[in-house]
Order: structure tokens, then sequence, then C-alpha cells
């Protein structure tokens, strides 16, 4: 099958597991939002599905390929951290081509492929920029373009609305759902907070206690949830609604 | 109590102990230029004193190299006690870093010249090399401790985890996100590291001893003439406290201006 394959997964830190029992699939130009309280173990999914955290048990498959052992840098996932994690010593384009620059791709290859990914993104003419001076949704842009500059087969962002201010919030969940309709990968957000789970994403999987309760359309949830502490946690939905 | 006392006098106090410890300090520093002015021409002459000017480019050219050594050893293992978790780093950590700063150089000489002196197989006592070893053990230390601090800084950003994930390999993300964004915290360590070289006596005195034009330097020629109080020991210490204070005002000048 194409796209994410999670099977079974078992994770978590030295001897302690966070996630179990996890197994979910999301196809290309298929959004996935993990939602849960804070300590759900969502970070951890994320994470171990990276790299950066070796699982205990379980396998994960990205486009028919396993790559539960493989190293981080040999992935192809894009990812987006909460801060955007840009690098400050280096400018806008800098940042935006450094995964080509690693992949050893010839100045002139970066530069073109920079420029479409800037447009993209809607950052063109800021390629010179240094970092600090952007405001926050730029550096979000510049992120979202460093990240989808390496062509990934996955897209994992996480909490990626909880540095834009309240009055721009919408706009931003709009262009980033075009843009997520744009790609033909699959993509899972991380969120603890219900309104930016409303904004961007139609599918999530609720996780309580490293466990996935369930999964499913978000309407279909809201409707039919599977125990109260599920319709606790959806309440907000609702009243939005 | 304290409630009792008028706040006004009490913060002249602590003005009044502030000031003592910096007229104390500037006062050390200084007296040596005082000292200097009751026989200007001849401490002048000192400096070009064939000895004097032997002991302060071996001074130099050891300094130098031990903290082009600390840079090659010390980034490596700042690396490796920022990055990797194991047991017994703690302990390693402290005698690598801790230890060799606080340790009395002279019973790091005495350790020298038991390990590598004229009765081991590798007889390096008395030489240009002892001199650096004897620096470097003391020295060192800095560069560790300052790159360390900013690569664990770093690290929690998360910065280098995100490097990996666009395709950087480990070694990649060592130098294109660790050495970049720590470039002025090494310099300041390099500063202090080679500032440190350069007062160091007590290991260099034992293990590489006094040799006029071998293995002299400034502060063992200043150790040997202090008894007389010649003028030439006054200008090898104005010498080395100077160079000394020039590094540190460029350390100071690395970590102030820090981004």
């Amino acid at each position: 099958m194409k796209g994410l394959n999670v099977i079974d997964l078992e994770s978590g830190y030295d001897k302690n597991l966070v996630i179990r029992n996890i197994s979910f699939s999301v196809r290309p130009k298929e959004t996935l939002m993990l939602m849960g309280p804070s300590g759900s173990g969502k970070s951890t999914l994320l994470l171990t599905i990276l790299g950066i955290i070796t699982p205990k048990k379980g396998k994960i498959f990205l486009n028919e390929e396993e790559i539960t052992h493989l190293p981080i840098e040999a992935r192809n996932i894009g990812y987006l951290p909460q801060d955007y994690g840009l690098f400050p010593h280096l400018n806008v384009i800098e940042n935006v081509t450094y995964g080509l620059y690693v992949r050893g791709i010839s100045k002139k290859e970066r530069e073109d492929v920079a420029s479409k990914i800037l447009t993209l993104v809607e950052l063109q003419g800021f390629e010179k920029r240094r970092i600090q001076g952007l405001s926050g949704g730029q550096k979000q842009r510049v992120g979202l373009a460093r990240a989808l500059a390496i062509k990934p087969s996955l897209f994992l962002l996480d909490e990626p609305l909880s540095n834009i201010d309240q009055v721009t919030k919408s706009d931003v969940a709009k262009e980033l759902k075009n843009l997520f309709y744009k790609l033909n990968i699959p993509i899972i957000l991380v969120t603890h907070n219900h309104e930016d789970a409303l904004l961007l994403s139609k599918d999530i999987a609720i996780l309580i206690d490293g466990k996935i309760e369930q999964i499913g359309i978000r309407d279909e949830i809201i409707k039919n949830p599977k125990t109260p502490f599920i319709k606790k946690l959806l309440l907000p939905f609702t009243i939005n609604e | 109590m304290i409630q009792k006392f008028n706040s006004k006098y009490l913060i002249i106090i602590l003005y009044v102990l502030a000031g003592l410890l910096l007229v104390f300090s500037i006062t050390t520093f200084l007296y040596q230029y005082i000292a200097a002015l009751g026989s200007f021409k001849k401490v002048i002459a000192s400096f070009g004193n064939n000895r004097i000017l032997t002991a302060l480019i071996l001074s130099l050219l050891s300094a130098f190299a031990t903290a082009f050594l600390a840079i090659i050893f010390g980034v490596p293992l700042a690396y490796l006690f920022s990055m990797k978790e194991f047991k017994g780093k703690l302990l390693l950590e402290t005698l690598a870093v801790d230890v060799p700063q606080t340790f009395p150089p002279i019973a790091e000489g005495m350790i020298f010249l038991l390990m590598l002196g004229p009765n081991s197989p590798v007889h390096l006592a008395y030489t240009f090399a002892a001199l650096v070893i004897a620096k470097f053990f003391i020295s060192a230390p800095f560069v560790v401790s300052f790159t360390a601090r900013r690569f664990r800084e770093i690290r929690q950003t998360g910065m280098n985890l995100t490097a990996r994930s666009l395709g950087a390999n480990p070694f990649q993300v060592f130098f294109t996100i660790f050495i970049p964004l720590s470039l002025k915290d090494i310099g300041a360590g390099v500063s202090l590291c080679w500032s440190r070289a350069m007062g160091e006596l007590g290991g260099s005195l034992l293990f590489a001893g006094v040799i006029p034009h071998q293995t002299e330097i400034i502060p063992t020629f200043i150790a040997t003439q202090a008894k007389t109080l010649t003028i030439e020991a006054l200008a090898a210490t104005i010498l080395v406290t100077t160079a000394s204070t020039l590094a540190l005002v460029s350390f100071k000048h690395f970590t102030l201006s820090k981004t």
C-alpha cells in the first residue's frame, strides 16, 4: 500500500513504554490529525516515525518499504517542528536548500528548486533575508519550504498553528490545507489544541495513555464517541460547530 | 532585625565593600606599571634582553601550540560529552574538565616527570614538547567546557535532529550546524585556554625545567629572578600579564557580542 503504514508499534524512552499497540495507515493526499491530552504519546509517536526514537516493537512502512530501523537521514520524511527549527546562521535560501546541499546537489539546481518552492509558499524575494528578521508566519513558511524542498515521501508537522496569532490563524490554516492538497504525500499533524484540529483536518486519531482509542472521520467520531472520555475531549468541537 | 537598619546605609556598606575589592584588583594589576615608571628606561631596555625575548617567544609558541591542540582534541570531546549518554559520563567529565582546572600545577609537573621523565620509556622532560604537555593538561579543559555548554544548548533546540531529517548525516550536522553555531564559544574557550597557558608555571617548572633559550618561558624566568627583584623580572611580568589581559579582553568581546 502506498503511503504510511504503522503496524503494532511500541515505543518510549529508556525502559518507559509510552505508546503501545499503535496501528494505522495514511495514504497519499490524506491528512491525519493526532489528538490527545498532554502526555498521551502524540509526540513520541511522531518522533518514532521520524526515527528519533527507536521503537521497541512493531514495524513502520513508507511506500511499501520498511523504514523501522533506518537512520533519520535515510527516511526522506519532511518534518516541521513546533518552533520550526530554522538554522539562525543561514539565510532563507540557505535554510530552504539545506537538505539539497547535504545531498551534494549543485548550486544551480538548488537555486532552481528554491525558486519554485519559495513561490509555492509565497516568499519570493526573501531569498537573502536573515531568519531573525522574519515574522512568525514567514518563519513557518520557510520551515515548510525547507521540508518540502527534499521532496519528502511523508510530511510530519508538530503543532503547526501553536505559534501563529489568533487573528491570522484561520488564514494560515487555509493556506496550509491548500498546500497539503497540492502535495501527493501522506501528512500527519499533531496537536493538543481542539481549535487547531478543527481548522486543519477531517481525519483524526485520538491517543489516550499511549493507545489509539478511536480513529476515523472527525464528524463521525463526534457523533459516536467510543468512550465518555472521548466525548468530553471532543466537546469543544460540538460547541464550535 | 534587618528591618531596623536604614536601608540607605546598608546599600552604602555594600558599595564600599564592592569598591574595596575593585580597588584591590585594579591596584594589583596596575602596580607593575607604576613600579616600572621609576626605572622606565631600564624596563624598556629589558624588553630587548635576549633571554627575555627568547622566553617570550617560547611562551607564545607553546601557548599557541596548546590552544591549537586544545581545539583539535577538545572540540570532539565536547561533542562526545554533549551528545552521548553513557555510564560514568559524569565522572569522566569531572576528571577531564573540572579536575585539571583545579589541579595544583606543581603536582601535575611531578606526575608528568614520573610518567614521561628520564626514567620512563618516553623521555620528553626538559623539551619544548614538555612545555606544551604541561600547559595543555590544565588549559585544554576551557575549550571543552565552553564548547560542550554551547553544543548542549544546540542539542536542546533539536536543530541537529531537524538537520538530520533533511538528510544530513551526523558528520555533516557536526560541521554545518554545531561548529558554525559555536564559533564564538569555541573562540572564547580558546582565548581563556591560551591565556591560562601563557601564565602556567608549576607544571612547566618541574617537567620542562628552566633551560634558557630552550625551555625557559616568561613565568619560569620570573620565578627564578623574583628573589632578587630584578628589572628584568619586572619587565617579564609586564609582558605576561599584558598578553593575558589582552586575551581576556578579546574573550569578553566574543561573549558579549554573542548574538
